[in-house]
């Protein structure tokens, strides 16, 4: 995937950046400690278990030691994500000597988890009670159906046949960053927007997921209780039914939200209501690059620019129409093809053709992945050369001078503005000058002391 | 060189008000005449959205390797198991779209379809096939369409009896139908085969006739005594095509498609074999003339005196009461005045009842009367002049246009077979080509020269003559030259560049008016000799000079955007070399074979470029761009290094279009029936043969001088459907009228 700005890369920097009052909070869950744990970098995760069993604080000199010199850079983003998350605190002694000390409520969770494994604070319900329950497929297509669909409402796709529910305000909550909307005009999708339709889906949720959280408190909701519930989530068995009863007011609410994104199944038996998680929730403790890219691609691209995308959905014939002249749609085939025109527009929208190629790679179709390169080269050129093709020309605001009362106020101010190097041109016979616009000021400055 | 051909004499009015000086405008609508379908088609496009999603997929679709749309489109998996049956049925009952590697498209038309029951399969076989294949139900909609466009089918026969045509058919109701046709009826008295035909086509009356020669049982024409050669072994393609040929034990009229450099000549002498009946083959000049009659000997154990020529130089009386006749269109099509022994023969072309008509060619553009001429306009009159009982034409490209198809079907036959490039060059059949198109960034003074307004009508010769380009090709000369020691072709249409570089380089060059003798010296030097492994060609090579020894060709002015030089020039190189087994798919000579197309970027070339491609790219052909040649390094060792030098040449540039003009108007005076177009300068006009050479002598000179003049006579023209309305907001004009009044003139 293209780097994305728009998006802290996991859950985990969300929970990084809390304050540190709420973050200690969360860490009365010891599912948190545990999702927390396993989020961190190989070399961090031996820190804590190392310190597990410690509780005087440990001096970083020391610790410093325990790696060889050329990891000391590892060292260092280990111990800093460490502090990030307050899984060590740091502790100084009176000669300002910095010692590691850790979290005491993790550690005490942590030990006592790894006693007694940790339990949910709910169990599935038994399968007398929920009768048939969807198999694994089926509750996959459930997600990903419910998870276009939302997408689709996100982008105010025409194609949408059916909303979720979710609020206008809240759908504006989401689309804030992705969608632009200038007075009287539709709203039009911006540069990050398009990056995350590119995205995949686990990055996309992410992202979701920030946002949801993040405007919980203009819905008087306690986001830490947002974000331990997430993760408290993670740890729910896939495909099993756990019954609502078991959920606080909030959680309750928030639960609905989330079947509407696809992330968990609600179902209704003669008493009893229950939810059942479906994949993306239980990958939502899984960092990006663990989940990533284990899904078969879709797309053919030939040398004549044609493309051909066998897929059924409509979200990524909305994608395809980003860049591409949408063709025929058959029952499981996009048919397209890559134009100069339809690539204008996509650059025009800000998307860059490293973004396009890339996603035309990694979604490239098991008959071509094996290929090399998966995308035809002539046709990765092209797209490529189009871009610079674009860039050709640079745009710069500027300022144009003429009518010099005399050669000599003409050449003073072309030296002024060139020793500045803000001189863009200049014509000599005819006396005209350009600067660039930032020096439009000094440049009056000057000419009035010239005067 | 104009020389005198044919029609030339009787028409000069035509040519004055059909080609009046022109302004730059139109030049530049001329041009884009082959691109207007492809932005009609486009525009198309983008109207109609194409949502079939509620087609209903087959439980096992993944094992069926097609989808048929309800608009006709097909698309094919070529990775399918089934791709092998698949594409032998597409091909035979629709058009190809495009071929590349994984997925090929095809379309469904009437015309396909007249094809597909005119080689034998039946309405329903289509559709249980076509259904068989599909990964979804058929939409309802195609199945009534292939009902509705072959059920007629059969009922009507054309049959030649005695040298006079029969139409037949059992039912007689059918033929009261075709009675109240008005042009039906009136061929009764005056004999329009074509006509006839043409008015029982899919678009008209719909009674496609059945047109076979049931050449056994044909005791009235005696036999011609020729057998294949045990070493002519046709390849399965060629095979292929054959069969579809005479499937039934009879001949079959129609087109057979094979990219050059795959045989289609065996193909053509494997037919007439087969029929072994007097045989008129139609080749489109003199030096393809010299090479049918080699190939017929080449191949078939046809004794010499059963075969002859008949060209303006070389009129061979036909021995026996059946032979071989090579000639070309021209000679027969020629309507002046001739020599007594050419009417002579001509007389007995026209009473002999032929049993194989061999055209050569009919994809390709025979403009040769005028610039204008409709190449249906040549083949119609070629066609009622002979009468045979089984037509075959040869070609490379077929452009789709729906007009063109139509003009060939009645007056040839649908097409029988088509060929797809890749999997030739797969099966090592034709070389595995390296496109390239390579970028040269126009020097900043010639770019300023080609901006100005009053120099538009130079443009193509600074483009052409951009010292970048030059260098360009310097260098790739030299590479291949010394360090793979390939031989080289290097094309240019504009006369004024092709002397320039060939001069500059010191490389030997033919075009129109290179003599006889001294194109076979060359061409004997290139093929034979090691210090010559490079020349340059105009367009005469395009076609009719067969170079097998070549296999690198460097492009470096071609005539617009015409998408059928390109995959000609590609031709030139298509030959197979070398060790079958090497050429395979991971051989060791997988790649030897090169084309690159040098285009000054910024200029009008850059859009041509594209367009030119355009077939070949269908055809699953890509090219590469490259930007940086020459490589910095070897600046300094190629020519036109310094500013001053690029400056010199920019001014003979300068010089030489203002001789141009001057010519020009001044020819313009001497002789208004030289259609002297000031506009495109350095373009060269092609001598064609034909019967009235000899007696052209005198315009000759003036005909020379309009080579470098521009009296633009061979130019490609690709004919559109004439709907074009897309492009007309970026023209001046308004193309389909003009093609209106084409139509209207040469019709």
């Amino acid at each position: 995937m293209p780097q994305v700005m728009v998006v802290a890369r996991n859950f985990m920097d969300m929970v990084a950046a809390l304050p540190a009052a709420k973050l200690d909070m969360l860490y009365d869950s010891a599912f948190i400690c545990e999702a927390v744990l396993r989020s961190l970098p190989p070399l961090a995760k031996k820190y804590a278990l190392q310190m597990l069993y410690v509780s005087a604080p440990v001096a970083a000199a020391a610790m410093e030691e325990w790696v060889l010199d050329e990891y000391a850079a590892k060292h260092r983003v280990a111990i800093d994500r460490l502090l990030q998350l307050r899984v060590f605190v740091e502790v100084r002694d009176r000669r300002k000597e910095v010692s590691y000390k850790m979290n005491q409520k993790f550690q005490g969770n942590m030990q006592k988890y790894l006693v007694d494994g940790g339990s949910l604070p709910r169990e599935p319900i038994p399968s007398s009670v929920t009768a048939r329950l969807p198999t694994l497929a089926e509750l996959e297509s459930f997600a990903l159906e419910q998870w276009e669909c939302f997408l689709l409402q996100l982008i105010n796709s025409s194609q949408v046949e059916r909303g979720t529910s979710f609020s206008s305000s809240m759908m504006r909550t989401f689309q804030r960053g992705l969608l632009s909307s200038r007075d009287g005009e539709a709203p039009r999708l911006t540069e990050n927007g398009f990056q995350f339709l590119l995205m995949e889906t686990n990055a996309q949720l992410w992202y979701i997921m920030r946002e949801y959280i993040s405007s919980a408190e203009e819905r008087g909701v306690d986001p830490t209780e947002l974000i331990s519930f997430l993760l408290e989530l993670s740890f729910h068995t896939l495909g099993e039914a756990y019954s609502l009863n078991t959920l606080t007011d909030v959680q309750r609410n928030a639960i609905r939200d989330l079947a509407e994104l696809g992330l968990v199944k609600l179902q209704q038996g003669r008493k009893d209501s229950w939810f059942i998680p479906t994949k993306l929730a239980t990958n939502l403790s899984a960092s990006l690059s663990d989940s990533s890219s284990n899904k078969e691609g879709f797309v053919v691209v030939e040398t004549n620019f044609r493309m051909y995308a066998y897929s059924t959905s409509r979200l990524h014939c909305e994608i395809l129409r980003l860049f591409s002249r949408v063709e025929y749609q058959l029952p499981n085939l996009i048919v397209g093809s890559i134009t100069k025109e339809s690539l204008y527009g996509a650059f025009e929208n800000g998307i860059t053709a490293e973004q396009i190629i890339s996603f035309l790679q990694q979604n490239a179709h098991p008959r071509v992945a094996d290929k090399i390169p998966a995308v035809p080269e002539n046709v990765t050129d092209q797209i490529r050369l189009w871009e610079t093709d674009r860039n050709r020309v640079d745009m710069t605001l500027s300022h144009l001078y003429e009518d010099f009362p005399s050669k000599d106020m003409f050449d003073q101010c072309c030296d002024y503005a060139r020793d500045h190097g803000c001189l863009l041109w200049e014509d000599a016979k005819k006396m005209r000058l350009i600067v660039r616009v930032e020096f439009h000021s000094e440049m009056r400055e000057f000419l009035r002391r010239l005067r | 060189m104009a020389g005198g051909d044919g029609d030339r004499a009787r028409a000069p009015k035509r040519h004055k008000s059909s080609a009046p000086s022109r302004s730059i405008d139109e030049t530049a609508e001329l041009d884009y005449t082959d691109d207007v379908d492809d932005d009609v088609r486009d525009a198309d496009r983008e109207v109609k959205k194409r949502d079939f999603t509620k087609l209903e997929l087959k439980p096992d679709h993944a094992n069926r390797p097609l989808w048929a749309c309800a608009d006709g489109r097909i698309f094919l998996e070529t990775f399918s198991p089934l791709y092998k049956q698949a594409y032998d049925f597409l091909i035979a009952i629709a058009e190809p779209v495009c071929r590349p590697e994984s997925m090929h498209e095809y379309n469904l038309t009437p015309h396909s379809l007249y094809a597909a029951v005119s080689v034998g399969l039946e309405t329903s076989t289509i559709i249980s096939v076509m259904s068989k294949l599909s990964k979804t139900k058929l939409p309802r909609e195609i199945i009534d369409f292939i009902h509705a466009s072959t059920a007629n089918y059969g009922k009507v026969k054309l049959v030649l009896k005695k040298n006079r045509y029969f139409v037949e058919s059992p039912f007689p109701e059918v033929l009261k139908t075709l009675l109240k046709d008005d042009i039906i009826c009136r061929a009764r008295i005056s004999p329009e085969v074509e006509n006839v035909k043409q008015r029982c086509l899919p678009n008209a009356l719909n009674f496609p006739m059945l047109e076979e020669y049931d050449f056994r049982n044909d005791t009235v024409n005696p036999d011609l005594e020729m057998e294949l050669k045990p070493q002519a072994r046709p390849r399965p393609y060629q095979e292929k095509s054959l069969s579809k040929m005479f499937g039934n034990g009879r001949a079959r009229s129609g087109i057979i498609v094979l990219p050059c450099g795959a045989g289609k000549s065996l193909v053509g002498v494997s037919a007439a074999c087969r029929i072994k009946k007097s045989c008129l083959c139609l080749a489109t000049n003199a030096v393809s003339v010299d090479q049918w009659a080699f190939q017929f000997k080449l191949w078939s154990t046809i004794k010499d005196e059963h075969i002859s020529r008949f060209t303006s130089d070389n009129k061979e009386k036909f021995r026996g009461m059946a032979s071989v006749v090579v000639t070309t269109y021209n000679m027969v099509a020629f309507g002046g005045k001739r020599s007594e022994d050419s009417e002579k023969i001509i007389e007995e072309i026209r009473n002999r009842e032929w049993g194989l008509l061999l055209m050569d060619e009919v994809g390709y553009p025979l403009v040769i009367f005028e610039v204008h001429v409709v190449p249906a306009h040549m083949f119609r009159k070629v066609i009622s002049i002979t009468k045979s009982h089984c037509k075959l034409g040869l070609t490379a490209t077929l452009v789709r246009e729906d007009e063109r198809i139509t003009d060939l079907n009645f007056l040839i036959g649908p097409k029988l077979y088509e060929a797809n490039w890749l999997d030739l060059v797969k099966g090592g059949f034709i070389a595995n080509v390296q496109c390239a198109e390579v970028w040269c960034p126009m020097t900043k003074e010639f770019f300023a020269e080609y901006l100005k307004k009053e120099n538009s009508k130079k443009k193509q010769v600074l483009y052409a003559m951009n010292p970048n380009k030059f260098r360009a090709c310097e260098f790739l000369i030299r590479f291949h030259e010394q360090q793979r020691g390939d031989k080289i072709i290097v094309f240019a249409d504009n006369l004024f560049a092709l002397t320039s570089y060939a001069m500059k380089l010191r490389k030997p060059m033919i075009y129109g008016s290179t003599s006889h003798v001294e194109r076979t010296r060359i061409l004997h030097q290139f093929k034979n000799s090691s210090d010559v492994n490079t020349i340059f060609l105009s367009k005469v090579g395009d076609n009719s000079i067969d170079i097998p020894e070549a296999n690198v060709i460097i492009q470096i002015s071609s005539h617009a955007g015409s998408r059928r030089q390109e995959a000609q020039r590609l031709g030139r190189i298509l030959r197979a070399k070398g060790k079958h087994q090497d050429r395979m798919a991971g051989g060791k000579e997988e790649y030897n074979a090169f084309f690159y197309s040098l285009v000054s970027t910024d200029t009008q070339e850059m859009y041509y470029s594209t367009k030119r491609q355009q077939f070949l790219i269908d055809q699953g052909y890509s090219f590469k761009v490259i930007t940086s040649l020459p490589p910095p390094e070897e600046l300094p060792n190629l020519k036109y290094y310094t500013l001053n030098d690029q400056l010199e040449l920019l001014a003979q540039v300068g010089v030489f279009c203002t001789c141009c003009f001057l010519l020009v108007n001044s020819l313009r005076h001497l002789n208004q029936s030289l259609s002297a177009r000031d506009d495109m300068i350095g373009i060269e006009h092609l001598e064609e043969d034909s019967d009235g050479k000899a007696l052209m002598k005198a315009r000759r000179s003036a005909g020379s001088m309009s080579a470098f003049s521009g009296s633009g006579g061979m130019v490609y023209m690709e004919y559109s459907t004439g709907k074009g309305k897309a492009g007309a907001s970026k023209k001046p004009k308004d193309p389909s009228k003009r093609h209106y009044l084409f139509k209207k003139r040469y019709q």
